[in-house]
């Protein structure tokens, strides 16, 4: 509450109104389909991402680099895409594999050298989401530029595309939250997954009941990676169809936010993820006013902020006064 | 015991103590830490502050070292009330205090400790300035220390002499020593108290914290003894015996509440070692030798009490015991079988349960749910998990038939574990490991941190264990405990078993000079045939 | 033998970023807080400094007025996690995301403007007139002066000369035993974290002011970070810092000079090799032997916040 209260005073430092502002959203997002078709799009990353995060934190490691799976899972499908050639029902599954595939190569050496030279994987994977957009805008404006030349640093458009399932939103969104209830579901019903909670929670326990805990890090992160990857391919494959270096509008980012607001709950994922999808939509509307979508990560970096502070304090008064035996 | 030379030089009438507390109070959450303490400590006076673990020693001088802060009562220092709201001013105050565990930088060498925080270094520094500067001081004050060297290399008994050094340059009038003998060879031991005496003589003032009755009566001028958190009486050295100031410290109920007798269902201890080690040795997290070839054979249905002042090695023993370290040689075997390479989790799998010293460390993941908490020992197999498929609901299930025998009432089983109480928590644990346990439990100091009912409780619980028929490793500080449930006891000491005696034959005495090093005369109790 | 001087020339530029943001990250690794806002915090200093400088034009003025901006949001940050204890991980990605939203929104309206003046080289009589290199290092701004000669060695002196220096590595090392020792502990963590924070924002200014010179969004592209990863490797010591900076100044104007000539590697793939590079930089301490390691370890209380009153 107190962070949406200070976004609130940012925007009006800015020079904005922000209760007209406010009511401009609403009504652009909720008043017509078109915006929340616009909503629907943007849920598919970020529901992705966020899942990404959430379940390298479950392990307790921060995957700062979903950025970068997402331009690396983004980078393979699209080369599937444009240059095996069959037909799209052949491909695209096959685009999906390499979308994963892209992610877990990308997330692979900070996860060995998190696993196996305790290096922190928060500033290796941060670093390889340099490499990924540049990546992206290298194949972009180099080998794969297209052909057509119709724009500038852009490949040719993908042919096989994710089919459409409501309006202009494509059937990535169910997939997305299909994915989150398939990883909830192994969190909190498998073996493996109690495992993983135990480990991520306290490692000394997990040493204490004899679980392996590096090989659980190594597959947890590498299946964030792999996650965030498939964010990227359907980004590719569902809504925009062509790599360019901006097609993510941060998502990487806002899914570390997503994550932390989640708390580790699927359901929380998901109402994160819808959360920043309406903020993130509201930035863009907003652009027409003079805003950006810049704003929009500042507002975010306060909310996540206060929620840090917010934590803390919590926590204090609970272990302040701890209930007698 | 020797007479001990009387080291206070005579004092002017009307002179003040140097220390004075009066009534001092302090309360943690849940617990009463000091109630209605006084103290007064003279000048040219070792005083001897004697109590078991949890009697309120450490906080009492954390308090008049400005640590802490009292909720009640006063300090006075040389006839002048003074109130300490950080260490600094303590320490210019002229209190000094080398602690249990020390206050060095590890990565700092010798000199750079000593200089640390102290307003008599110069403000441009340089390692061989420092180094100098050191040497001379431990020349004055007859403290032998390498200045040089990193302390992370030094041995405790080294290290501790660096703290003694650094408080005394602090031009410490009153020097607190906690638990100072623990880490000491008898020989530096010595040294110590010739360094002590020397001290005092010059009209200062020492209080020493410990353990160990015979090394208080052979140091100290006068003995405070502090049990639960008050103080039950202050003595002159030369009118206590040892047995006198254990009965004290330990309080009257001693021998009641005697459970090594027998019911008539009870199982009858083996003939047979149920686990047994053989020669083991073992390091530390550091690389030190923690257990220096250890044996000792644990029969099914007995309790073996693991007595010894803690950090002489019954972390790791505990450890060993369990899978959780692996051991350099030796050997240790269940029932016949060796299992020297077995993990936590198949140590679990033999029998074997294990209470933690330091459950929410190890035993427990504080963040998570009591369920997920209550099913860590069982969750692989039936009825909570079906192949790889885990039940929630089969795993509430158990968890509330272990609350249930742990008499934790838990108002909800999805709250971190970590919002309940220590006693909850440990009964809890207990329950959890006792269910898994049926060769053995190994308990690492049990009752640490919890009250009085809640430390009957356990004490059922392995009585309940033993007679039907499981082993059970008891690792404790309190004498009473041990000598109250334990069949034999096992006195640890630098890594090395001092002894094994028989409980029912066995003293405080014989066993307090066991833990202050001695061997014991009589030969070790065969190893049993496996 | 004149791209060995240009390359000379452009790394020392090129590093003087990267190694201003690090002597202010060392300064607050070294009392045991790690400050991820540096990002961010180059950002902001980066805006301020343009703005200010196409205001009036005095770049000094810029660069001031951005290590004050660096010191404010600092102490923010400061009183989060020192005073607050906030997790100092996400208050660190907070403030990144807060200073570069920020400052790419307060920057829209100078993009692309170059600043009207910038910190002119100064060449130092005789020394520049070396043959080679002398150009390259002694005609330099004064800000790359001041960074790579004057700052490292004032702050390793201090550090490793003085009792202050002790008793501020101290803080970081064992925050018990100093305080124990007297020393404020939070006094030291707080504003040590606030002049670490100053000095990342003046690395930001210096990148527009000196380097690039003009504002863009984008502008850092991940040098804050970069920089956070060189003071692992430097082992968290000033003087190695700095040139663990010019080394990556070397890399990133080896990514220029193959642009300008050329090179048959395309220009986004030459501009990965720093952020390559630091990844490969930041495994090799963990595989350096033990006593190499010893020296270069992190302060040991790094990340945890000091309780004193704790049972």
């Amino acid at each position: 509450m107190l962070a949406l209260t200070a976004a609130g005073i940012v925007l009006a430092a800015s020079g904005a109104a922000p209760l007209t502002l406010a009511s401009q959203v609403i009504k652009s997002t909720f008043g017509s389909s078109f915006g929340l078709e616009d909503v629907g799009l943007l849920l598919t990353p970020l529901i992705l991402t966020g899942l990404a995060v959430s379940i390298a934190l479950k392990i307790g490691a921060w995957n700062i680099g979903a950025e970068g799976q997402f331009y690396a899972g983004a980078f393979a499908a699209t080369g599937i895409g444009l240059f095996i050639p069959g037909p799209t029902v052949v491909i695209l599954p096959l685009m999906f594999v390499g979308g994963a595939l892209g992610g877990v190569i990308w997330i692979l050496i900070p996860t060995l050298a998190k696993a196996y030279a305790n290096v922190s994987e928060l500033i290796t994977t941060l670093l390889l989401n340099f490499v990924g957009v540049l990546l992206a805008y290298y194949v972009a404006t180099g080998p794969w530029l297209d052909p057509g030349g119709h724009a500038l640093g852009t490949t040719a458009r993908v042919r096989h595309e994710v089919p459409e399932f409501w309006g202009t939103v494509h059937w990535g969104f169910p997939l997305a939250i299909l994915l989150t209830v398939v990883v909830a579901g192994l969190l909190n019903f498998t073996r493996w997954g109690y495992e993983v909670r135990i480990a991520g929670s306290n490692p000394q326990a997990a040493k204490y009941a004899g679980m392996p805990f590096r090989r659980h890090l190594i597959t947890v992160m590498l299946l964030s990676g792999a996650i965030a990857g498939i964010a990227g391919m359907l980004e590719i494959a569902g809504t925009v169809h062509r790599l360019q270096g901006g097609i993510s509008n941060n998502f990487g980012y806002l899914g570390i936010m997503v994550a932390v607001l989640a708390r580790g709950s699927a359901l929380g994922v998901m109402a994160g993820a819808a959360l920043m999808a309406v903020i993130l939509n509201s930035g863009i509307i907003l652009q027409t006013q003079g805003l950006n979508t810049s704003t929009v990560l500042a507002i975010t970096g306060l909310i996540l902020f206060f929620t840090a502070i917010g934590d803390e304090l919590a926590h204090y008064r609970i272990v302040r006064s701890e209930p007698t035996a | 015991m020797n007479a001990i030379p009387k080291t206070s030089p005579a004092r002017p009438r009307g002179t003040p103590p140097v220390v004075l507390l009066k009534g001092i109070c302090k309360y943690f959450p849940g617990v009463v830490a000091n109630q209605d303490v006084d103290l007064e400590v003279w000048a040219g006076e070792i005083h001897a502050l004697l109590g078991e673990n949890g009697a309120g020693k450490s906080t009492l001088m954390n308090i008049l070292t400005g640590i802490y802060t009292q909720d009640a009562g006063e300090i006075i220092i040389d006839g002048y009330a003074q109130s300490f709201t950080s260490p600094v001013e303590a320490i210019a105050a002229g209190i000094g205090m080398v602690h249990q565990h020390f206050k060095l930088v590890k990565a700092f060498t010798v000199a750079e400790n000593i200089h640390l925080g102290w307003s008599e270094t110069p403000a441009k520094i340089s390692p061989e300035k420092l180094e100098s500067r050191t040497a001379e001081l431990a020349a004055s004050l007859n403290l032998a220390v390498k200045p040089a060297a990193q302390v992370e290399d030094l041995s405790t008994g080294e290290q501790q002499r660096v703290e003694i050094l650094r408080v005394l340059a602090r031009q410490a009038r009153v020097l607190i020593l906690d638990e100072p003998t623990a880490v000491l060879t008898p020989a530096e031991a010595r040294e110590l108290f010739r360094a002590l005496r020397e001290f005092v003589s010059r009209g200062n003032a020492v209080i020493f914290i410990s353990h160990k009755l015979d090394e208080v009566l052979e140091i100290s001028d006068r003995i405070s003894v502090l049990r639960g958190g008050r103080k039950v009486t202050t003595e002159e050295t030369r009118n206590c015996s040892q047995k006198m100031l254990a009965k004290l410290m330990v309080g009257h109920e001693i021998v009641l509440n005697d459970l090594r007798g027998r019911g008539a269902g009870a199982v009858p201890i083996s003939a047979d070692a149920v686990l047994r080690l053989d020669e083991v040795r073992a390091l530390d997290d550091l690389g030190n030798v923690a257990l220096n070839g250890v044996s000792l054979d644990i029969r099914a249905g007995e309790i073996l009490g693991i007595a010894g002042v803690a950090g002489n090695g019954q972390k790791e023993l505990s450890q060993v015991l369990t899978g959780m370290r692996p051991i350099c040689s030796g050997n240790i075997l269940v029932n016949g079988h060796d299992v020297g390479a077995a993990n936590a989790g198949e140590f679990a799998g033999f029998g074997v349960g294990h209470i933690p010293e330091d459950r929410l460390h190890s035993g427990l993941a504080p963040a998570l749910s009591v369920t997920d908490n209550a099913v860590i020992r069982e969750y692989g197999r039936a009825p909570v998990s079906l192949g790889r498929w885990f039940r929630p609901r089969a795993a509430i299930a158990l968890a509330r038939s272990i609350a249930e025998a742990a008499a934790v009432s838990v108002p909800d089983f999805t709250m971190p574990v970590r919002n309940l109480s220590g006693g909850n928590q440990q009964r809890l644990v207990a329950r959890r490991e006792m269910r898994i346990a049926d060769k053995l439990l190994v308990a690492a100091y049990p009752s640490r941190g919890l009250d009085v009912g809640a430390i009957n409780t356990m004490m059922r619980y392995f009585v309940e264990l033993r007679d039907a028929g499981v082993g059970v490793i008891l690792i404790s500080e309190e004498l009473e405990e041990l000598l109250n449930l334990s069949d034999r006891i096992a006195v640890m000491f630098h890594g090395e078993i001092m002894g094994i005696v028989e409980t029912a034959s066995t003293g405080i005495e014989q066993i307090g000079m066991l833990m202050g090093g001695q061997r014991a005369a009589a030969p070790r109790l065969e190893p049993a045939s496996i | 033998m004149e791209i060995i001087a240009g390359l000379l020339q452009t790394s020392i530029l090129a590093g003087g970023v990267l190694a201003l943001a690090a002597l202010g990250e060392v300064l607050a690794e070294r009392v045991g807080v790690v400050n991820l806002g540096v990002e961010g915090l180059m950002a902001l200093g980066a805006i301020t400094a343009i703005a200010t400088v196409i205001a009036t034009p005095s770049p000094a003025l810029g660069f001031v007025c951005a290590l004050g901006v660096g010191f404010f949001v600092g102490m923010i940050f400061a009183g989060a996690t020192v005073v607050l204890r906030a997790n100092q991980v996400l208050c660190g990605l907070a403030l990144t995301l807060m200073g570069t939203g920020l400052a790419a929104t307060i920057g829209k309206a100078y993009s692309g403007m170059p600043a009207p003046a910038t910190f002119a080289p100064v060449a130092i009589p005789y020394l520049s007139d070396i043959p080679l290199i002398g150009r390259a290092i002694f005609a330099q701004n004064i800000l790359v002066y001041l960074i790579y000669i004057v700052l490292p060695l004032v702050l390793h002196l201090v550090m490793f000369r003085t009792r202050h220096g002790l008793n501020l590595r101290a803080v970081g090392e064992n925050p018990a035993a100093a305080d124990a020792a007297g020393i404020p502990v939070q006094k030291f963590r707080f504003w040590y974290v606030t002049a670490g924070s100053s000095l990342a924002a003046g690395a930001g200014a210096y990148l527009t002011l000196a380097f690039v010179p003009s504002w863009s969004e984008g502008v850092v592209a991940g040098r804050g970070w970069i920089a956070v990863a060189l003071v692992i490797f430097a082992g968290y010591r000033p003087v190695n810092a700095v040139l663990a900076a010019l080394l990556f100044g070397c890399i990133t104007s080896l990514g220029f000079v193959g642009q300008a000539r050329n090179w048959p590697i395309a220009a986004p793939i030459l501009s990965m090799l720093p952020y390559l590079g630091t990844i490969a930089l930041i495994i090799v301490p963990v595989l350096a032997w033990h006593r190499v390691r010893r020296l270069m370890a992190a302060p040991a209380s790094l990340g945890e916040p000091y309780y004193r009153d704790v049972r």
